[in-house]
This record gives C-alpha cells, sequence and structure tokens, in this order.
C-alpha cells in the first residue's frame, strides 16, 4: 500500500457529517471527494464503503436524503444535515477532541526508554 | 439511546417496507460511479478507461450493496421472513402433507383448548369469593362409624368453634329449603337455604340491592324477612327496586324482601351426606333460626358449615383447635365414641365431585394431542429425508447449521399456528356443545368460558406442539455431513437403520399412548356395563315417577297432606294402565338420605353406637310397584293404620337379629324412639347403584307424614297416556299443586350413571381418534421402509423368496415397534391403577378382559396397517425394482 492512510471505522461517519454541514446538501459521490480533497489525498476511500454509513446516520435521523439534479445533469441522490445530525455533529467533534486531546499527551510523554 | 432506538425502528421498517429499496439504492451506485467516470472523462481520459477506474475507485459495487443491505433491515427479521417464504412454498408444494397436519393440529389444539376452558375454570380459577383460600367447610367426623366418610354438623358444636377457636374468624352454618312461591307467575317449588347474617358476609358477597339479614332477625318472630335472588326478581318482579321493603308470600306466609343476591352467587353447600357439594344457586334464602331443642351435644348432625381462618392462621391450627373443643362433646352426651372434623379448602367441595374426572379427561386429550405431534414428527421426518440433498447443498453453500435448524422449525411452527388458530376456531364451536351434552355433574359449568386464559394457554400448547414436532426432524437434518449427502446419487440419499430405528420408537410411542387410551375406555365401558347389570334389588322397566312437594300453610296439618297423598293414590291407581302405585320418600339410586339408629329394648348405647339405618316411608303398594321383594312377612297394609309397624331390608335386620332367620313379630325400636312390631323384611336396595345397599327401615307413612314424597306408578307394557293421566290426576288431587317432571325410573337409573356414560364416550371419542392416528403413523413408516427396500426386495425375489415369504417379512417387521409399543402401554396403565380406581366399578384397572380386547384390536389394526404396504411390496415385480435405481 501507498503512504495514504486508512480510514478509521467511526471516523467516517464524523467526516460525512462535518462534510455535510460545512457544504451543504451533496451526493454520494460529492461526499467523497470533498473527503479525499480536505485530507489531500491522504485519505483513501473505496467510494463503496461510504453507503452502509450514509445509511446509518440516515436511519439514525442524522442525515435526511432526497434525489436531485447533480451540476452536470445526473440524477443523484442528495443527502443533508438535520437538526439532530447537527447535534449529534457537535458531541462527536467534542469527544472526537477529547480523544486526541489524550492520546496526544501520551504521544508526547516523555518518560524512560525502555 | 434515542438515536439507537430509532435506528433500531428505521431498520425494522426496512426489513418491512422493502420493493423500490434494492432498484433505489442500485441507481444510486450506478450513478456515483457515472460522476467518477464524468471526471475522468472530463480529464480527457477515454470512456471505456474512465469507466474502469471509476469501477476499481469505488470498490466492489456487489459488496456494497450486499453490506448495505444487511444493514438496512434486521437481518434476523430478514432471515424468518425468508423461512416463512420458504415454508409457505413448501407447504403448498405439499398440500397433503399440509392439510393433514393442519387437521390434525386443529383437532388436537381445539380439543384440548375446550377441555382446559373446561377445568381452567372449573378446578383452576379461584372462586369468585373473597380470600377464598380461607374459607373452609367444616364437617364433623365419627371414626367409630365411618373413619373416612364425614358427616354434617351439629349447630351447638359449631357455635362453639366459633366461641373457642381464636384461629377461626368466623363459623356460618347453612341449611337446605323449600319455598313455595305464588306471586308473578305458576306455582312453584323453589330451591331455597336458611342461612345467619353473617354467611353473605363470610363470603364476601354484598347484596345488589337491599341489605343482608341482622342478627336479631335469627330469632322465632323476627324472621319474616327474605332475599331473592337476580334471576327471581327479574322473572317475577319485573325487577322493581321498589320490591324492597315490601312483602311476597311463600309457602302461605308473608315475608319482607330486604335484599337481593346477585345473579352469580352460588352457595357451596355441605350439608348433604357426601362430603362434596354442588355449588348451588339459591333462589330464596331465608334467616336460618335455630331451636333451643337443636343445641344438644351430638344431637342432630345436618346442617353444612363454613368457616373462615383469621388472617394469617393456618388450617392445621385451626383443625387443631377444633378438635380439641370437638373431644369434650362425647362425653357431656354420655358417648364413648371420638368426635373430631375435618376441614376442607372450599374450592374442593365444590369440585370434589368432578375433579379426578375432569383431571383424567384432560390427561386423555392431552394424550391425543401427544400421538398428532409424535405421528407429525414422523410425517416429517420422511419429508426432511427427502430434503437431504438440498439440505447438504445449502449447508456447502454456506447456511449454517443453526440457520437451517430454524428453517425446519419456521415450517413446523408455520404449520403449528395454522393448526392452532383453526384448533381455537374449532374449539369456540365445540365447547357449547360440550356444555350442553355433558351429563358430568360438573359444578361452576356455566363459568366456563374461552377467555384470554384459554387462548393463552392454547398459544402456548401451539408453539410447544410445533417445536415438539420439529424439533426431532431438525435435529436430523442438520445433523448429516454434507459431503456425504453430496457424493451419494439422489436415489440412495436416504437414511439409514439409525432413521429407521428412530420412527419405529416414534410409533411405539404412538401406539403405547394409544393402547393407554383404549383400556381406559374399556375399562370404562366395563364400568357401566357392570354398573348396570348390578342387582339394584328392584326394577326399573315400566315404572312412571314424579316428586309430590308440599309447602306453606295449607299443608302444615299432617292430617291434610296424609289426605292429599290418599286422593292422589287413589285417583293414580285408577287410570287404566297402572296397575299399582305407591310413594315413598326417597327412590332409590337417588342416594342414602335420612340416617337414624334402630335399636332393641334394653340396649342402652348412646344414639349414634347403635346400628344406624336409611329411613324410608312408605305408602300400601309401594314394594309391589318396585318390585322389591318380601323375604318374609308382607307389606303395608291399610290395616297397619293405627298400629306401629315397621318392615326391615334383610341388612337391618341381620344387624339387630344377627342369629335369627325369621324374626318377622318381633319387635324394635325406631328413630323415634317408639316400638315397632316387624311385620316384614325385604331383599336389599341399593341408594346408588355403586355402593352396596345400606341396611334401610321402612315405616308407613303416615306415622310421621312427610312434605315430600315420590310417587310411582307401575304401568301395563304399553300404557302410552299414562303420563299424562298422571298429570291429571295431580291436578285433580290440588289444582295448586306445583307439578313436578314426570320421569320413568330408567330415565332416574339412568341420570345416576350420566357421569359415566359422558366420560365413557368423551373418552371412547379420544381413543378412536389415537388408534386412527396411530395406525396411520404405522402406516406411513411400513410404507417407507417398503419403498426404501424396493431394491433389496426386488433382490429377495429374484433369488426366488415367495410373496408369502415376503409379505411375513414387512408385517413383522412392521409389528415390532407396535407389539413394543403395545407392552409398554399396558404396564403404564398398570402405574396409572392406583389413580383411576375411583372412577372404576367392579372392574380392576388390570383387568386381563379390557386389555386382552384392546391387545386384538391394536394388533388387528396394525396388521392392517401394515398389509397395503406388504402388500405392495409381494406384487414387486422383480425386474422393474432392479432397474428402479
Amino acid at each position: 500500500m501507498s503512504n495514504k492512510t486508512e480510514v478509521w471505522q467511526g471516523t467516517l461517519a464524523l467526516m460525512v457529517l462535518k462534510t455535510l454541514n460545512a457544504m451543504g446538501p451533496q451526493h454520494g459521490y460529492g461526499i467523497a471527494r470533498r473527503i479525499e480533497q480536505t485530507s489531500e489525498n491522504l485519505l483513501s476511500i473505496n467510494h463503496g464503503t461510504l453507503y452502509p454509513v450514509l445509511l446509518k446516520l440516515e436511519q439514525e435521523g442524522s442525515i435526511a436524503s432526497e434525489w436531485g439534479m447533480s451540476e452536470n445533469n445526473r440524477r443523484a441522490k442528495f443527502y443533508r444535515i438535520t437538526k439532530t445530525g447537527q447535534k449529534q455533529l457537535a458531541a462527536e467533534v467534542k469527544q472526537w477532541e477529547q480523544a486526541t486531546e489524550i492520546v496526544a499527551r501520551f504521544v508526547t510523554m516523555k518518560g524512560i526508554k525502555a | 439511546m434515542k438515536r439507537t432506538l430509532r435506528r433500531v425502528w428505521n431498520r425494522l421498517l426496512g426489513s418491512v417496507r422493502r420493493p423500490n429499496a434494492d432498484s433505489d439504492l442500485a441507481e444510486e451506485l450506478e450513478s456515483h460511479v457515472q460522476l467518477l467516470a464524468d471526471e475522468s472523462i472530463r480529464r480527457g481520459v477515454p470512456p471505456e478507461e474512465a469507466y474502469r477506474r471509476a469501477r476499481l475507485r469505488f470498490g466492489s459495487i456487489e459488496a456494497t450493496k450486499e453490506s448495505y443491505r444487511e444493514q438496512r433491515g434486521l437481518p434476523a427479521l430478514d432471515h424468518i421472513a425468508q423461512d416463512l417464504r420458504y415454508s409457505f412454498r413448501a407447504m403448498r408444494k405439499n398440500r397433503g402433507f399440509a392439510a393433514v397436519a393442519i387437521l390434525s393440529l386443529a383437532i388436537g389444539i381445539g380439543s384440548n383448548a375446550a377441555i382446559f376452558s373446561v377445568v381452567n375454570s372449573v378446578l383452576l380459577r379461584p372462586l369468585p369469593f373473597e380470600e377464598p383460600d380461607r374459607i373452609f367447610a367444616v364437617r364433623e367426623l365419627v371414626p367409630q362409624i365411618n373413619p373416612r366418610e364425614s358427616i354434617p354438623v351439629n349447630p351447638l358444636h359449631a357455635q362453639e368453634w366459633a366461641k373457642q377457636c381464636p384461629s377461626l374468624e368466623q363459623v356460618a352454618l347453612m341449611a337446605g329449603a323449600r319455598a313455595q312461591i305464588t306471586a308473578g307467575g305458576e306455582p312453584a317449588s323453589i330451591l331455597s337455604a336458611r342461612i345467619p347474617h353473617n354467611l353473605l358476609g363470610l363470603f364476601g358477597v354484598a347484596p345488589v340491592l337491599g341489605r343482608t339479614f341482622l342478627r336479631e332477625e335469627e330469632q322465632e318472630g323476627k324472621n319474616r324477612v327474605v332475599m331473592i335472588s337476580e334471576p327471581l326478581w327479574r322473572s317475577r318482579f319485573n325487577a322493581d327496586p321498589s320490591l324492597i321493603g315490601k312483602t311476597i308470600v311463600l309457602n302461605d306466609q308473608n315475608f319482607q324482601v330486604v335484599g337481593i343476591i346477585p345473579e352469580w352467587f352460588r352457595l357451596p353447600f355441605g350439608g348433604g351426606m357426601e362430603a362434596t357439594a354442588p355449588n348451588v344457586p339459591f333462589e330464596i334464602l331465608f334467616p336460618l333460626v335455630i331451636g333451643k331443642d337443636q343445641l344438644r351435644p351430638m344431637g342432630n348432625f345436618n346442617y353444612g358449615a363454613v368457616a373462615k381462618l383469621r388472617r394469617g392462621a393456618t388450617v392445621e391450627q385451626a383443625l387443631a383447635e377444633i378438635n380439641v373443643v370437638q373431644a369434650r362433646f362425647p362425653a357431656q352426651a354420655g358417648s364413648k365414641m371420638d368426635l373430631k372434623a375435618t376441614m376442607i379448602p372450599v374450592q374442593e367441595l365444590v369440585t370434589g365431585r368432578a375433579r379426578l374426572g375432569l383431571w383424567m379427561l384432560a390427561g386423555s386429550v392431552g394424550a391425543v394431542l401427544l400421538i398428532v405431534c409424535i405421528n407429525l414428527a414422523n410425517l416429517f421426518l420422511s419429508r426432511i429425508a427427502s430434503r437431504k440433498r438440498e439440505a447438504a447443498i445449502r449447508t456447502a453453500l454456506g447456511a449454517s447449521r443453526g440457520r437451517q435448524f430454524r428453517l425446519v422449525l419456521t415450517e413446523s411452527l408455520l404449520l403449528a399456528l395454522t393448526g392452532g388458530a383453526l384448533g381455537v376456531l374449532l374449539a369456540s364451536w365445540l365447547l357449547p356443545l360440550l356444555l350442553t351434552a355433558t351429563t358430568m355433574d360438573i359444578p361452576r359449568l356455566h363459568e366456563v368460558k374461552l377467555d384470554s386464559t384459554v387462548l393463552g394457554f392454547s398459544f402456548g400448547l401451539t408453539v410447544l406442539t410445533g417445536l415438539l414436532f420439529g424439533t426431532l426432524p431438525a435435529w436430523r437434518l442438520t445433523r448429516n455431513d454434507p459431503q456425504e449427502a453430496l457424493r451419494a446419487g439422489s436415489h440412495t440419499v436416504t437414511e439409514g437403520r439409525g432413521g429407521l430405528r428412530l420412527r419405529q420408537g416414534l410409533i411405539s410411542m404412538e401406539v403405547g399412548l394409544s393402547a393407554v387410551l383404549l383400556i381406559l375406555a374399556g375399562l370404562f365401558a366395563g364400568s357401566l356395563t357392570r354398573l348396570l347389570e348390578v342387582d339394584k334389588g328392584f326394577d326399573v322397566q315400566h315404572i312412571l315417577t314424579t316428586d309430590i312437594r308440599l309447602s306453606g300453610s295449607r299443608y302444615s296439618n299432617a292430617g291434610d297432606r296424609e289426605k292429599l297423598f290418599e286422593r292422589v293414590l287413589a285417583k293414580v291407581r285408577a287410570i287404566p294402565g297402572v296397575q299399582t302405585a305407591g310413594l315413598v320418600t326417597a327412590l332409590p339410586s337417588k342416594g342414602e338420605t335420612w340416617v337414624d339408629p334402630i335399636y332393641l329394648e334394653g340396649d342402652t348405647r348412646p344414639g349414634l353406637e347403635r346400628p344406624l339405618v336409611n329411613n324410608r316411608f312408605a305408602s300400601t303398594g309401594y314394594f309391589q310397584t318396585m318390585n322389591i321383594a318380601l323375604r318374609h312377612g308382607r307389606g303395608f297394609e291399610e290395616s297397619d293404620r293405627g298400629r306401629s309397624v315397621g318392615i326391615l331390608s334383610e341388612k337391618a335386620a341381620k344387624l339387630l337379629w344377627p342369629g335369627e332367620s325369621n324374626p318377622v313379630g318381633r319387635s324394635f325400636i325406631g328413630g323415634d324412639d317408639k316400638h315397632k312390631v316387624l311385620v316384614g323384611i325385604t331383599a336389599d336396595v341399593r341408594a346408588s347403584l355403586q355402593n352396596e345397599a345400606p341396611p334401610t327401615v321402612y315405616y308407613p307413612y303416615w306415622q310421621s307424614v312427610p312434605s315430600g314424597v315420590y310417587l310411582v306408578a307401575r304401568t301395563s307394557a304399553n300404557a302410552g297416556g299414562a303420563e299424562s293421566a298422571l298429570r291429571a290426576a295431580l291436578r285433580e288431587g290440588d289444582p295448586q299443586l306445583p307439578i313436578r317432571p314426570i320421569h320413568t325410573m330408567e330415565e332416574v337409573v339412568d341420570q345416576s350413571v350420566a357421569q359415566r356414560r359422558f366420560q365413557l364416550t368423551l373418552v371412547t371419542v379420544f381413543a378412536a381418534s389415537a388408534l386412527l392416528v396411530a395406525s396411520l403413523g404405522i402406516y406411513g413408516v411400513v410404507a417407507y421402509s417398503v419403498a426404501r427396500r424396493r431394491n433389496e426386495i426386488g433382490i429377495r425375489m429374484a433369488l426366488g423368496a415367495q410373496r408369502s415369504q415376503l409379505l411375513g417379512l414387512v408385517i413383522r417387521q412392521g409389528m415390532i415397534p407396535v407389539v413394543i409399543g403395545l407392552g409398554s402401554g399396558v404396564v403404564v396403565t398398570f402405574l396409572l391403577g392406583r389413580v383411576i380406581r375411583g372412577l372404576l366399578f367392579g372392574v380392576q384397572p388390570g383387568d386381563p378382559l379390557t386389555i386382552a380386547v384392546v391387545a386384538g384390536v391394536l394388533l388387528t389394526v396394525g396388521v392392517l396397517a401394515c398389509l397395503i404396504p406388504a402388500g405392495r411390496a409381494a406384487r414387486t415385480d422383480a425386474i422393474a425394482a432392479l432397474r428402479f435405481e
């Protein structure tokens, strides 16, 4: 494999929510591209893996979907974040920050090397 | 949490709402790939290459769809749905099997539901009283007279229990009565009871209207008050609320109505000779007045009594306290007897008589369902066997064993549930039929209905049934090794010996259960025949009977009663076709009543230690009419008027004069302490068919004219209009007399065995259906094994086996499980013997004749069931059979 990083289970949902929150309604392709772009192509995802995540978020009521037309006139399903989704996003961002902070402390900790 | 719930809900919906979801997803994924490709094309990549890259980028579309689907619904639910679809398809494909299964289950579950609703209402559901488990019937026990049979209660004793036993909260007596009512309709004689002020309160029953009795109304002079039942209030008084406080006429006397008793109220009346009592719907309640003369220790024992325990007290405590009190009475009365008491839970008092019979029926009907189950398991096993290859392929393709197991269970449960639903419908139709047809003396029958408990029971039973007959085949199916099944050709995929042995075991169980039911039916049939053939001591043919009940002030004078009886007798005797007629206070076959002592001059023992005999008061012509044989002396004659005479049954005479063969002419002392000259000795007469004849004394009725008698009339063989003539004679005797139904003596006797007959009918039906199902099972297994061994049979024939040999071979093998089952059935009946003995008469549970007949029937049916497939085997064309492969 290249130096691209695999996406961790669970973080994809956060990225999807964040993307939708920032960009407004998007279709699956748009979301996938945006994630790749944001990560400056460091992150590689199989676009297919996005769909189960979208389904889960929709079932939870965090996002809603609707058929529409893409910018180049293709029929596509558009997803948008809901009120519940925004709340969830806020909570998860907070959680994520906490987690990374904790992990960061361990990583930067100076100790006796074995 | 909320999110999780929402997700589960949406997945649930996802499982249900399916149709467009798949194409929707396909379209979405397609458009995604399209968009990816568009991008490449824009950058100048040739379209073909662009699509290839897009697909690479996207990953596997099918895998995405798969994991998407997994998440969209609930996989477990989806599997169930799939299994159900599969099962429906299987049912449609195999309609014959499905129909047999559903029908037999419907019959099995339906009859179980019907019988259970009776058992539930009668035996299991508590009586509708407040805290019924604290209420007990109390009866007295004199071990020297009979250590097992209790007797009704002496009022003084009961009063002392209430005073001296701290464990008892209250004690209430009751006594039966009759009331003649004329208001609001035809004159009628109505079942009524006399109760104390605290009885309704003890049961926690409040009047619908008005009040219950007061304590002071238990005194003579203040007791002209009455409570009537709701139905009576409706039918005779138009449910008029202003009836309370008004006066009505009963027994030609005025009574003030003070309360209306609720319609459902039944009094567990324990005042009879037997320790069980029907729940009686008394329609009129009078206050119970106990005269001073009745309050003697060891005096009369003729009241029913109920006691309510104090909260927290136990029956054992209460009984111990009562027995302490009891121990004092005999000494006070100068008797050397012991006196004890028994306490019977009121529920048992009410259901005692029906209990064993009902449990027996429930057991039988349960056995039928079990047989149905076993049979279905067997049928299912054969079907499963043909599916082995299919199952092997599924396993090879990755279906888990659990999933396969569930698939089979789904099918059996689906069948069971369909059958169960049909069964409940059947039960709702069967139950009213059963209730109207029943002649069983079942208390609380009016309470029986198909309620939620019964539905719950039926559902549970259905699921259990489905699991029961599905598990074994499911286990057989999933146990096999797919490789082996796949390697073998499709035709030879059959079960090995283990499978056959399993089915033979099932057949043994079916036959065993059927044998038990058949033997049971046989024993009941034997009991009934023997009961009807028993030497009753009287005739039943060409005898009409009815009872005459006199109540009220018009007949308070014994002379008036006697005049009426004589008038009626004369008119009845004048009817053409009536040969003889007579009166008696209690008909034979109606049970023992009026037990009083007889003794000889100089006997100083207290009353209860003297010979106790049934007392009957009869008119002239009674013995002749009933054809009761006179052993010595004569019957009553008109010339006995003014003389003090009596007639004894042989047994009674033996009690007084053990050594003498003909004591006619000697004298004894009767229950009224007066000397009687013995004028005749009669044959012994049974008071009830199943019990030995009790010693009996007869007095001329005019010595103490009773208020109720039975009229019996012997008619010539074809006296058609005798019944209406009898009615006319009664009408002429006194136009105001309530006329009670007229029966033949055959009907009276039949009524006394009706319960047995009904039980016999039901058990016979159960046993017959068991036999039918079992014979189908035998046929199925033998036919299957013949089909399986077609090859072998062909070879045997080719090698020169005779047709008769083949026939024998098949039958022999088919009969092995039948014989084993029969043997175990007989053993089970022996073990059951102790339990069912109470239901039998004159037959032992191990009756060799019954067992022999049942064995004969079962073996014959077994051979017949084997014969068809055996015949097919014998007709096998060797060449065809060998080519069959």
